[in-house]
Protein backbone atom coordinates (compact mmCIF):
# COMPACT_ATOMS: atom_id res chain seq x y z
CA UNK A 1 0.00 0.00 0.00
CA UNK A 2 1.14 3.03 -1.00
CA UNK A 3 1.86 6.06 1.32
CA UNK A 4 -0.96 8.14 -0.69
CA UNK A 5 -3.72 5.46 -0.18
CA UNK A 6 -2.59 4.93 3.86
CA UNK A 7 -3.66 8.33 4.22
CA UNK A 8 -6.92 8.13 2.26
CA UNK A 9 -7.44 5.35 4.10
CA UNK A 10 -6.48 6.72 7.71
CA UNK A 11 -8.19 9.84 6.80
CA UNK A 12 -11.84 8.12 6.02
CA UNK A 13 -11.14 5.97 9.30
CA UNK A 14 -10.47 9.80 11.12
CA UNK A 15 -13.40 12.01 9.33
CA UNK A 16 -16.36 10.79 11.85
CA UNK A 17 -14.61 11.28 14.92
CA UNK A 18 -13.22 15.31 13.00
CA UNK A 19 -16.71 15.84 11.30
CA UNK A 20 -17.93 15.64 15.70
CA UNK A 21 -14.79 16.81 17.10
CA UNK A 22 -15.56 20.37 14.30
CA UNK A 23 -19.27 20.35 13.99
CA UNK A 24 -19.42 22.55 17.74
CA UNK A 25 -17.02 25.48 16.04
CA UNK A 26 -19.13 25.26 13.19
CA UNK A 27 -22.11 25.34 15.29
CA UNK A 28 -20.62 28.21 17.01
CA UNK A 29 -19.44 30.08 13.84
CA UNK A 30 -22.90 29.69 12.52
CA UNK A 31 -25.29 30.92 14.87
CA UNK A 32 -23.08 33.78 16.27
CA UNK A 33 -22.98 35.60 13.27
CA UNK A 34 -26.51 35.05 12.54
CA UNK A 35 -29.27 38.16 12.61
CA UNK A 36 -31.07 37.77 16.32
CA UNK A 37 -34.14 36.42 14.06
CA UNK A 38 -33.07 33.90 11.67
CA UNK A 39 -31.08 32.22 15.48
CA UNK A 40 -35.15 30.70 16.06
CA UNK A 41 -36.38 30.53 12.83
CA UNK A 42 -37.21 26.89 11.54
CA UNK A 43 -35.59 24.67 10.11
CA UNK A 44 -32.73 26.10 10.96
CA UNK A 45 -30.00 27.04 8.52
CA UNK A 46 -26.18 27.02 8.86
CA UNK A 47 -25.96 30.17 6.98
CA UNK A 48 -27.82 33.49 7.89
CA UNK A 49 -29.16 35.79 5.07
CA UNK A 50 -26.01 38.10 6.25
CA UNK A 51 -22.81 37.46 8.14
CA UNK A 52 -23.40 39.91 10.92
CA UNK A 53 -20.35 40.49 12.75
CA UNK A 54 -21.82 42.66 15.42
CA UNK A 55 -23.35 40.17 17.36
CA UNK A 56 -19.66 39.99 19.14
CA UNK A 57 -19.76 43.47 19.64
CA UNK A 58 -23.36 43.82 21.21
CA UNK A 59 -22.55 40.42 23.59
CA UNK A 60 -19.77 42.01 24.73
CA UNK A 61 -21.99 45.38 26.22
CA UNK A 62 -24.97 43.55 27.20
CA UNK A 63 -23.78 40.26 28.81
CA UNK A 64 -20.62 41.93 30.94
CA UNK A 65 -18.16 39.96 29.07
CA UNK A 66 -15.60 42.51 29.95
CA UNK A 67 -15.43 42.01 33.16
CA UNK A 68 -15.53 37.97 33.28
CA UNK A 69 -12.67 38.27 30.49
CA UNK A 70 -10.92 40.25 33.29
CA UNK A 71 -12.01 37.91 36.09
CA UNK A 72 -11.08 34.58 33.86
CA UNK A 73 -7.41 36.74 33.23
CA UNK A 74 -6.51 37.47 36.45
CA UNK A 75 -7.25 34.06 38.04
CA UNK A 76 -5.59 32.05 35.77
CA UNK A 77 -2.63 34.02 35.58
CA UNK A 78 -2.62 34.26 39.65
CA UNK A 79 -2.90 30.45 40.08
CA UNK A 80 -0.05 29.78 37.53
CA UNK A 81 1.92 32.16 39.31
CA UNK A 82 1.12 30.77 42.87
CA UNK A 83 1.32 26.98 41.50
CA UNK A 84 4.27 27.79 39.71
CA UNK A 85 5.91 29.31 42.89
CA UNK A 86 5.44 26.44 45.12
CA UNK A 87 6.37 23.62 42.92
CA UNK A 88 9.47 24.70 40.71
CA UNK A 89 11.43 24.34 44.68
CA UNK A 90 9.47 21.02 44.62
CA UNK A 91 10.26 20.16 41.73
CA UNK A 92 13.88 21.09 42.21
CA UNK A 93 14.44 18.70 45.18
CA UNK A 94 12.78 15.56 43.67
CA UNK A 95 14.49 15.64 40.78
CA UNK A 96 18.04 16.44 41.96
CA UNK A 97 18.25 16.01 46.15
CA UNK A 98 18.15 12.49 47.62
CA UNK A 99 16.14 13.06 50.98
CA UNK A 100 14.37 10.41 53.30
CA UNK A 101 10.09 10.59 52.68
CA UNK A 102 10.52 11.30 49.56
CA UNK A 103 8.39 8.48 48.73
CA UNK A 104 5.73 9.36 51.10
CA UNK A 105 5.91 12.78 49.16
CA UNK A 106 5.43 11.61 45.82
CA UNK A 107 2.66 9.74 47.12
CA UNK A 108 0.72 13.05 48.79
CA UNK A 109 0.98 14.28 45.53
CA UNK A 110 -0.80 11.82 43.55
CA UNK A 111 -3.30 11.83 45.78
CA UNK A 112 -3.89 15.26 45.43
CA UNK A 113 -4.03 14.40 41.86
CA UNK A 114 -6.90 11.81 42.64
CA UNK A 115 -8.83 13.99 44.17
CA UNK A 116 -10.99 16.22 41.74
CA UNK A 117 -12.61 19.02 43.46
CA UNK A 118 -16.23 18.14 43.22
CA UNK A 119 -15.76 15.11 45.73
CA UNK A 120 -14.09 17.95 48.46
CA UNK A 121 -16.38 20.89 47.21
CA UNK A 122 -18.36 21.23 50.54
CA UNK A 123 -15.30 21.26 52.31
CA UNK A 124 -13.91 23.88 50.17
CA UNK A 125 -16.67 25.67 50.47
CA UNK A 126 -16.92 25.56 53.94
CA UNK A 127 -13.42 26.63 54.21
CA UNK A 128 -13.93 29.37 51.65
CA UNK A 129 -16.70 30.64 53.96
CA UNK A 130 -14.39 30.55 56.78
CA UNK A 131 -11.81 32.73 55.63
CA UNK A 132 -14.35 35.19 54.55
CA UNK A 133 -13.09 34.08 50.56
CA UNK A 134 -16.73 33.19 49.34
CA UNK A 135 -16.93 35.82 45.94
CA UNK A 136 -13.50 36.88 46.32
CA UNK A 137 -10.89 35.68 42.89
CA UNK A 138 -8.51 34.73 45.74
CA UNK A 139 -10.48 31.45 46.30
CA UNK A 140 -9.76 30.41 43.29
CA UNK A 141 -6.91 31.57 42.83
CA UNK A 142 -5.76 29.02 45.79
CA UNK A 143 -7.73 26.10 44.66
CA UNK A 144 -6.34 26.10 41.04
CA UNK A 145 -2.85 26.49 42.29
CA UNK A 146 -3.48 23.88 44.71
CA UNK A 147 -4.99 21.25 42.51
CA UNK A 148 -2.61 21.97 39.62
CA UNK A 149 0.20 21.30 42.00
CA UNK A 150 0.94 17.03 40.98
CA UNK A 151 0.28 17.81 37.98
CA UNK A 152 3.11 20.68 37.53
CA UNK A 153 5.85 19.11 40.11
CA UNK A 154 5.49 16.07 37.64
CA UNK A 155 5.63 18.45 34.54
CA UNK A 156 8.50 20.12 36.10
CA UNK A 157 10.94 17.83 37.43
CA UNK A 158 10.51 15.64 34.20
CA UNK A 159 12.29 18.08 32.18
CA UNK A 160 14.67 19.28 35.30
CA UNK A 161 15.91 15.62 35.22
CA UNK A 162 17.21 16.52 32.07
CA UNK A 163 19.46 19.00 32.72
CA UNK A 164 23.11 17.95 33.19
CA UNK A 165 23.75 18.38 37.00
CA UNK A 166 27.24 19.30 36.06
CA UNK A 167 26.62 22.61 34.70
CA UNK A 168 25.67 23.79 38.15
CA UNK A 169 28.64 22.20 39.81
CA UNK A 170 30.65 24.12 37.04
CA UNK A 171 28.97 27.33 38.64
CA UNK A 172 29.42 26.51 42.63
CA UNK A 173 33.60 25.84 41.39
CA UNK A 174 33.38 29.28 39.85
CA UNK A 175 32.28 30.57 43.66
CA UNK A 176 28.60 30.58 42.84
CA UNK A 177 26.52 30.46 45.98
CA UNK A 178 23.10 27.79 45.91
CA UNK A 179 21.03 30.36 45.09
CA UNK A 180 22.99 31.96 42.55
CA UNK A 181 23.65 28.58 40.25
CA UNK A 182 20.06 28.20 40.85
CA UNK A 183 18.98 31.62 39.57
CA UNK A 184 21.47 32.22 37.39
CA UNK A 185 22.49 29.05 35.68
CA UNK A 186 19.26 26.44 36.67
CA UNK A 187 16.66 28.43 36.12
CA UNK A 188 17.50 30.05 32.36
CA UNK A 189 17.99 26.42 31.45
CA UNK A 190 14.82 25.29 32.86
CA UNK A 191 12.52 27.94 31.38
CA UNK A 192 11.01 26.34 28.43
CA UNK A 193 9.47 23.56 31.33
CA UNK A 194 8.54 26.41 33.32
CA UNK A 195 6.85 28.12 30.41
CA UNK A 196 4.95 24.58 29.23
CA UNK A 197 3.83 24.06 32.10
CA UNK A 198 2.51 27.68 33.42
CA UNK A 199 0.61 27.17 30.09
CA UNK A 200 -1.19 24.18 30.78
CA UNK A 201 -1.95 25.46 34.80
CA UNK A 202 -3.58 28.32 32.93
CA UNK A 203 -5.21 26.77 30.44
CA UNK A 204 -7.06 24.36 33.60
CA UNK A 205 -8.09 27.17 35.37
CA UNK A 206 -9.43 29.27 32.50
CA UNK A 207 -12.06 26.43 32.06
CA UNK A 208 -12.91 25.38 35.34
CA UNK A 209 -16.68 24.77 36.34
CA UNK A 210 -17.12 23.26 39.31
CA UNK A 211 -15.32 25.84 42.24
CA UNK A 212 -16.06 28.87 39.97
CA UNK A 213 -19.91 27.70 40.05
CA UNK A 214 -19.92 26.92 43.93
CA UNK A 215 -17.40 29.94 44.82
CA UNK A 216 -18.45 33.00 43.23
CA UNK A 217 -21.60 34.84 43.64
CA UNK A 218 -21.97 38.06 41.67
CA UNK A 219 -21.84 38.53 38.19
CA UNK A 220 -19.17 40.76 37.46
CA UNK A 221 -16.57 38.36 38.96
CA UNK A 222 -17.55 35.03 37.28
CA UNK A 223 -14.99 33.43 35.20
CA UNK A 224 -15.97 33.01 31.57
CA UNK A 225 -17.41 29.04 31.73
CA UNK A 226 -19.45 30.46 34.85
CA UNK A 227 -20.64 33.74 32.71
CA UNK A 228 -21.26 31.54 29.49
CA UNK A 229 -23.36 29.00 31.91
CA UNK A 230 -25.07 31.97 33.67
CA UNK A 231 -26.64 33.23 30.10
CA UNK A 232 -27.69 29.62 29.58
CA UNK A 233 -29.12 29.01 32.56
CA UNK A 234 -31.92 30.25 34.31
CA UNK A 235 -33.00 32.71 31.78
CA UNK A 236 -36.16 32.88 30.32
CA UNK A 237 -34.97 33.62 26.63
CA UNK A 238 -31.81 32.93 25.54
CA UNK A 239 -29.95 34.96 23.36
CA UNK A 240 -28.02 32.23 21.51
CA UNK A 241 -26.59 34.18 19.19
CA UNK A 242 -24.49 35.75 21.73
CA UNK A 243 -23.88 32.64 23.88
CA UNK A 244 -22.20 31.61 20.85
CA UNK A 245 -20.48 34.25 19.87
CA UNK A 246 -18.83 34.63 23.86
CA UNK A 247 -18.33 30.75 23.29
CA UNK A 248 -16.27 31.46 20.60
CA UNK A 249 -13.68 34.25 21.97
CA UNK A 250 -13.86 32.10 25.03
CA UNK A 251 -12.54 29.45 23.37
CA UNK A 252 -10.99 29.86 20.17
CA UNK A 253 -7.54 31.46 21.60
CA UNK A 254 -7.31 29.01 24.17
CA UNK A 255 -7.96 26.09 21.28
CA UNK A 256 -5.04 27.95 19.30
CA UNK A 257 -2.77 27.53 22.13
CA UNK A 258 -3.06 24.17 23.42
CA UNK A 259 -2.94 22.97 19.64
CA UNK A 260 0.52 24.44 19.20
CA UNK A 261 1.48 22.72 22.81
CA UNK A 262 0.14 19.46 22.80
CA UNK A 263 2.79 17.81 21.58
CA UNK A 264 4.98 18.59 24.94
CA UNK A 265 1.68 17.22 26.62
CA UNK A 266 3.04 13.58 24.80
CA UNK A 267 6.41 13.95 26.13
CA UNK A 268 5.26 15.66 29.78
CA UNK A 269 2.64 13.05 30.35
CA UNK A 270 4.64 9.23 28.94
CA UNK A 271 7.67 10.83 30.76
CA UNK A 272 5.76 12.18 34.30
CA UNK A 273 3.17 10.36 34.99
CA UNK A 274 4.51 6.48 33.51
CA UNK A 275 7.97 6.25 34.11
CA UNK B 1 25.96 19.38 56.59
CA UNK B 2 23.01 20.78 58.91
CA UNK B 3 21.99 23.07 55.73
CA UNK B 4 22.24 20.51 53.16
CA UNK B 5 19.63 17.97 54.96
CA UNK B 6 17.42 20.38 55.65
CA UNK B 7 17.35 21.79 52.33
CA UNK B 8 14.96 19.33 50.62
CA UNK B 9 12.18 19.67 53.17
CA UNK B 10 12.54 23.70 53.22
CA UNK B 11 12.08 23.31 49.10
CA UNK B 12 8.77 20.55 49.21
CA UNK B 13 7.73 22.95 52.24
CA UNK B 14 5.18 25.56 50.62
CA UNK B 15 3.87 22.67 48.08
CA UNK B 16 2.84 20.63 51.10
CA UNK B 17 1.63 23.20 52.85
CA UNK B 18 -0.83 24.41 49.94
CA UNK B 19 -2.37 20.67 49.74
CA UNK B 20 -2.75 20.30 53.54
CA UNK B 21 -4.19 23.98 53.65
CA UNK B 22 -6.19 23.53 50.38
CA UNK B 23 -7.16 19.85 49.92
CA UNK B 24 -6.06 18.28 53.51
CA UNK B 25 -8.57 20.34 55.64
CA UNK B 26 -11.33 20.16 53.28
CA UNK B 27 -10.93 15.74 53.64
CA UNK B 28 -11.16 16.53 57.67
CA UNK B 29 -14.08 19.28 57.32
CA UNK B 30 -15.76 16.42 54.76
CA UNK B 31 -15.20 13.98 57.50
CA UNK B 32 -16.26 16.41 60.29
CA UNK B 33 -19.61 17.43 58.64
CA UNK B 34 -20.73 14.01 57.53
CA UNK B 35 -20.84 12.55 61.16
CA UNK B 36 -22.77 15.64 62.40
CA UNK B 37 -26.02 16.94 62.18
CA UNK B 38 -26.00 19.99 59.83
CA UNK B 39 -28.96 22.71 59.77
CA UNK B 40 -30.29 24.55 56.66
CA UNK B 41 -28.05 27.38 57.35
CA UNK B 42 -24.07 25.12 57.09
CA UNK B 43 -24.40 25.62 60.97
CA UNK B 44 -22.63 21.74 62.17
CA UNK B 45 -24.71 20.75 65.51
CA UNK B 46 -24.58 17.64 67.09
CA UNK B 47 -22.66 14.17 66.43
CA UNK B 48 -25.13 12.19 64.27
CA UNK B 49 -22.86 8.95 64.19
CA UNK B 50 -23.49 7.01 60.83
CA UNK B 51 -27.13 8.84 60.66
CA UNK B 52 -26.21 10.23 57.55
CA UNK B 53 -24.88 7.54 55.96
CA UNK B 54 -28.13 5.51 56.67
CA UNK B 55 -30.18 8.42 54.87
CA UNK B 56 -27.98 8.36 52.05
CA UNK B 57 -28.54 4.31 51.49
CA UNK B 58 -32.43 4.86 52.53
CA UNK B 59 -32.31 7.35 49.18
CA UNK B 60 -33.54 5.71 45.94
CA UNK B 61 -32.18 8.68 44.26
CA UNK B 62 -29.27 8.16 45.49
CA UNK B 63 -28.60 4.67 44.45
CA UNK B 64 -30.37 5.34 41.33
CA UNK B 65 -27.46 7.65 40.94
CA UNK B 66 -25.19 5.54 42.02
CA UNK B 67 -26.10 2.31 39.62
CA UNK B 68 -26.04 5.64 36.70
CA UNK B 69 -22.55 6.62 37.88
CA UNK B 70 -21.55 2.99 37.38
CA UNK B 71 -23.14 2.77 33.65
CA UNK B 72 -21.89 6.21 33.09
CA UNK B 73 -18.30 5.40 34.38
CA UNK B 74 -18.38 2.17 32.32
CA UNK B 75 -19.60 2.92 29.18
CA UNK B 76 -17.68 6.83 28.91
CA UNK B 77 -14.41 4.87 29.61
CA UNK B 78 -14.81 1.17 27.51
CA UNK B 79 -15.78 3.46 24.80
CA UNK B 80 -13.05 5.89 24.84
CA UNK B 81 -10.38 2.65 25.05
CA UNK B 82 -11.97 0.63 22.35
CA UNK B 83 -11.98 4.08 20.25
CA UNK B 84 -8.47 5.33 21.21
CA UNK B 85 -6.88 2.50 20.79
CA UNK B 86 -6.78 2.45 16.80
CA UNK B 87 -7.09 5.99 16.62
CA UNK B 88 -3.62 5.94 18.42
CA UNK B 89 -1.92 3.69 15.72
CA UNK B 90 -3.22 5.65 12.94
CA UNK B 91 -1.54 8.73 14.79
CA UNK B 92 1.31 7.60 15.65
CA UNK B 93 2.19 6.19 11.46
CA UNK B 94 3.56 8.44 9.59
CA UNK B 95 0.79 9.74 6.86
CA UNK B 96 0.08 12.76 4.87
CA UNK B 97 -1.36 15.63 7.28
CA UNK B 98 -0.57 13.83 10.12
CA UNK B 99 -0.02 16.88 11.98
CA UNK B 100 -3.37 18.47 11.07
CA UNK B 101 -4.71 15.25 12.28
CA UNK B 102 -3.46 15.35 15.65
CA UNK B 103 -4.76 18.82 16.69
CA UNK B 104 -7.71 17.97 15.20
CA UNK B 105 -8.05 14.76 17.58
CA UNK B 106 -6.60 16.78 21.25
CA UNK B 107 -9.03 20.07 20.43
CA UNK B 108 -11.95 18.94 22.99
CA UNK B 109 -8.96 19.23 25.48
CA UNK B 110 -8.59 22.72 24.67
CA UNK B 111 -11.97 23.76 25.89
CA UNK B 112 -13.98 24.30 28.81
CA UNK B 113 -16.22 20.88 29.16
CA UNK B 114 -19.07 23.20 30.11
CA UNK B 115 -18.57 25.08 27.04
CA UNK B 116 -18.24 22.02 24.75
CA UNK B 117 -21.62 21.17 26.80
CA UNK B 118 -23.17 24.50 25.99
CA UNK B 119 -22.64 24.17 22.28
CA UNK B 120 -23.72 20.79 22.52
CA UNK B 121 -26.99 21.87 24.24
CA UNK B 122 -27.54 24.21 21.44
CA UNK B 123 -26.76 21.82 18.62
CA UNK B 124 -29.22 18.90 20.08
CA UNK B 125 -32.01 21.28 20.62
CA UNK B 126 -35.05 19.84 18.91
CA UNK B 127 -36.82 22.61 16.94
CA UNK B 128 -33.68 25.39 16.50
CA UNK B 129 -30.81 22.99 16.62
CA UNK B 130 -27.94 22.10 13.60
CA UNK B 131 -28.16 18.53 14.52
CA UNK B 132 -31.58 17.59 13.96
CA UNK B 133 -31.69 19.94 10.69
CA UNK B 134 -28.47 18.15 8.90
CA UNK B 135 -29.69 14.85 9.71
CA UNK B 136 -32.79 15.33 8.14
CA UNK B 137 -31.31 17.32 4.94
CA UNK B 138 -29.22 13.88 4.86
CA UNK B 139 -32.59 11.98 4.93
CA UNK B 140 -31.22 10.25 8.22
CA UNK B 141 -34.06 11.31 10.10
CA UNK B 142 -37.93 12.07 9.74
CA UNK B 143 -38.51 14.36 11.89
CA UNK B 144 -37.27 16.20 14.98
CA UNK B 145 -36.12 13.99 17.75
CA UNK B 146 -35.87 15.94 20.97
CA UNK B 147 -32.02 14.28 22.31
CA UNK B 148 -32.39 16.14 25.55
CA UNK B 149 -36.23 15.63 26.57
CA UNK B 150 -35.73 12.66 28.28
CA UNK B 151 -33.76 10.18 29.97
CA UNK B 152 -33.84 7.16 27.16
CA UNK B 153 -31.97 9.59 24.87
CA UNK B 154 -30.49 12.37 26.89
CA UNK B 155 -28.03 10.06 29.13
CA UNK B 156 -26.63 7.80 25.66
CA UNK B 157 -26.25 11.14 24.26
CA UNK B 158 -23.93 12.41 27.31
CA UNK B 159 -22.37 9.85 27.13
CA UNK B 160 -21.24 10.45 23.37
CA UNK B 161 -20.35 13.14 24.20
CA UNK B 162 -18.48 12.25 27.52
CA UNK B 163 -16.10 9.40 24.82
CA UNK B 164 -15.60 12.00 22.34
CA UNK B 165 -13.61 14.63 25.40
CA UNK B 166 -12.24 11.78 27.19
CA UNK B 167 -10.61 10.99 23.78
CA UNK B 168 -7.93 13.57 23.46
CA UNK B 169 -5.91 12.49 27.06
CA UNK B 170 -6.15 8.81 26.15
CA UNK B 171 -4.95 9.20 22.62
CA UNK B 172 -2.07 11.01 24.36
CA UNK B 173 -0.94 8.29 26.96
CA UNK B 174 -1.39 5.95 23.97
CA UNK B 175 1.01 8.22 22.18
CA UNK B 176 3.59 8.58 25.12
CA UNK B 177 3.53 4.53 25.14
CA UNK B 178 3.80 3.78 21.49
CA UNK B 179 7.11 6.24 21.46
CA UNK B 180 8.58 4.09 24.16
CA UNK B 181 7.92 0.93 22.63
CA UNK B 182 11.43 -0.36 20.62
CA UNK B 183 11.33 -0.57 16.72
CA UNK B 184 13.42 -3.04 16.18
CA UNK B 185 11.03 -6.06 17.32
CA UNK B 186 9.00 -4.92 14.95
CA UNK B 187 11.53 -4.59 12.23
CA UNK B 188 12.11 -8.21 13.06
CA UNK B 189 8.34 -9.42 13.14
CA UNK B 190 7.78 -8.01 9.90
CA UNK B 191 10.79 -9.40 7.83
CA UNK B 192 10.43 -12.69 9.53
CA UNK B 193 6.61 -12.26 7.97
CA UNK B 194 4.08 -11.45 10.49
CA UNK B 195 1.28 -9.58 9.53
CA UNK B 196 0.01 -6.64 10.38
CA UNK B 197 -2.99 -8.27 12.34
CA UNK B 198 -0.03 -10.57 14.33
CA UNK B 199 2.22 -7.53 15.18
CA UNK B 200 -0.73 -5.75 16.17
CA UNK B 201 -2.03 -8.78 18.65
CA UNK B 202 0.95 -10.78 19.10
CA UNK B 203 3.07 -7.15 19.89
CA UNK B 204 1.45 -3.93 19.96
CA UNK B 205 -1.28 -4.96 22.05
CA UNK B 206 1.18 -7.26 24.56
CA UNK B 207 3.63 -3.70 24.79
CA UNK B 208 0.93 -1.51 24.82
CA UNK B 209 -0.69 -3.30 27.98
CA UNK B 210 0.71 -1.32 30.89
CA UNK B 211 -0.29 2.21 29.22
CA UNK B 212 -3.86 1.09 28.79
CA UNK B 213 -4.16 -0.10 32.25
CA UNK B 214 -3.24 3.47 33.39
CA UNK B 215 -5.47 5.03 30.52
CA UNK B 216 -8.45 2.88 31.97
CA UNK B 217 -7.76 3.95 35.70
CA UNK B 218 -7.24 7.42 34.89
CA UNK B 219 -10.49 7.75 33.08
CA UNK B 220 -12.03 5.83 35.66
CA UNK B 221 -11.36 8.51 37.74
CA UNK B 222 -12.08 11.36 35.75
CA UNK B 223 -15.10 9.98 34.43
CA UNK B 224 -16.64 8.91 37.65
CA UNK B 225 -16.11 13.03 38.76
CA UNK B 226 -17.47 14.59 35.58
CA UNK B 227 -19.72 17.24 36.59
CA UNK B 228 -20.28 19.91 33.62
CA UNK B 229 -21.44 17.63 30.62
CA UNK B 230 -24.47 16.64 32.59
CA UNK B 231 -24.70 19.46 34.29
CA UNK B 232 -25.12 21.95 32.04
CA UNK B 233 -27.02 19.39 29.70
CA UNK B 234 -29.31 18.85 31.63
CA UNK B 235 -28.58 19.07 35.48
CA UNK B 236 -29.91 15.63 36.10
CA UNK B 237 -33.16 16.11 35.08
CA UNK B 238 -36.18 15.39 34.17
CA UNK B 239 -37.06 14.28 37.98
CA UNK B 240 -33.16 13.32 38.61
CA UNK B 241 -33.46 10.54 35.84
CA UNK B 242 -29.94 11.66 35.09
CA UNK B 243 -28.12 12.16 37.83
CA UNK B 244 -24.88 10.67 38.59
CA UNK B 245 -23.15 10.61 42.12
CA UNK B 246 -21.46 14.20 41.77
CA UNK B 247 -24.68 16.17 40.34
CA UNK B 248 -26.65 14.58 43.13
CA UNK B 249 -23.87 15.55 45.87
CA UNK B 250 -23.94 18.71 43.74
CA UNK B 251 -27.87 19.27 44.25
CA UNK B 252 -28.09 17.65 48.06
CA UNK B 253 -25.41 20.21 49.31
CA UNK B 254 -26.57 23.49 47.63
CA UNK B 255 -29.92 23.25 46.13
CA UNK B 256 -31.77 20.89 48.93
CA UNK B 257 -29.35 21.94 51.48
CA UNK B 258 -28.82 18.62 53.00
CA UNK B 259 -25.07 19.45 53.71
CA UNK B 260 -24.51 16.50 56.00
CA UNK B 261 -25.79 13.84 53.59
CA UNK B 262 -24.14 15.19 51.12
CA UNK B 263 -21.37 15.03 53.13
CA UNK B 264 -21.70 11.99 54.18
CA UNK B 265 -21.82 10.87 50.26
CA UNK B 266 -18.38 12.52 49.35
CA UNK B 267 -16.73 10.61 51.94
CA UNK B 268 -17.88 7.67 50.38
CA UNK B 269 -16.84 8.86 46.91
CA UNK B 270 -13.74 9.61 48.27
CA UNK B 271 -12.90 6.15 49.75
CA UNK B 272 -13.98 4.66 46.02
CA UNK B 273 -11.63 7.16 44.99
CA UNK B 274 -8.32 6.21 47.07
CA UNK B 275 -9.21 2.66 46.79
CA UNK B 276 -8.78 3.20 42.80
CA UNK B 277 -5.47 5.35 43.58
CA UNK B 278 -3.96 2.68 45.02
CA UNK B 279 -4.60 0.57 42.00
CA UNK B 280 -2.83 3.12 40.42
CA UNK B 281 0.07 3.53 42.24
CA UNK B 282 0.79 0.05 42.74
CA UNK B 283 0.14 -0.62 38.61
CA UNK B 284 2.94 2.41 38.33
CA UNK B 285 5.51 0.59 40.45
CA UNK B 286 4.65 -2.55 39.07
CA UNK B 287 5.29 -1.27 35.69
CA UNK B 288 8.66 0.52 37.10
CA UNK B 289 9.63 -3.19 38.13
CA UNK B 290 8.98 -4.42 34.93
CA UNK B 291 11.43 -1.87 33.56
CA UNK B 292 14.00 -2.05 36.06
CA UNK B 293 13.73 -6.18 35.32
CA UNK B 294 14.16 -5.50 31.74
CA UNK B 295 17.24 -3.10 31.81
Amino acid sequence: MSRLQKSAVYWLCLSPLAVVILLPYAVMLSTALKPRAEVLSFPPTWIGSELRFANFAEMWASTGFGPSLAASLIVSAAATVVCLLVAIPAAYALARLRFRGRTLYAQLLLITQMLSPIVLVIGIFRLMAAMGLVDQLWALVLTYGAFNLAFAVWMLQSYFSTIPKELEEAAWIDGATGLQSLTLVFLPMALPAVAVTSIFVFIYSWNEFVLALTLMRSPDKFTLPLKIFSLVGGAYRIDWEYVMAATFLASVPVAIVFSWLQRYLVRGLSVGSVK
Amino acid sequence: MQRATLLPYVMILPSVALAIWIIGYPIYDVAHTSLHDVNRFGQVREFAGIANFAALWADPIAIASFWRTLIWTVAVVGGTIVVSVPIALMLDDDFIGQGLARVIVMLPWAVSLAMTAIVWRWTLNGQYGMLNATLFNLGLLDGPVEWLATAEVAFPVMIAIGILVSIPFTVTVFLGGLASLPRDIFEAARIDGATAWQRFTQLTLPLLRPFINIAIVLNIIYVFNSFPIIWVLTQGDPANSTDILVTYLYKLAFRYGRLDVAAAMSLVMFAALLAFTIVYAWMVMRGRQAEAAET
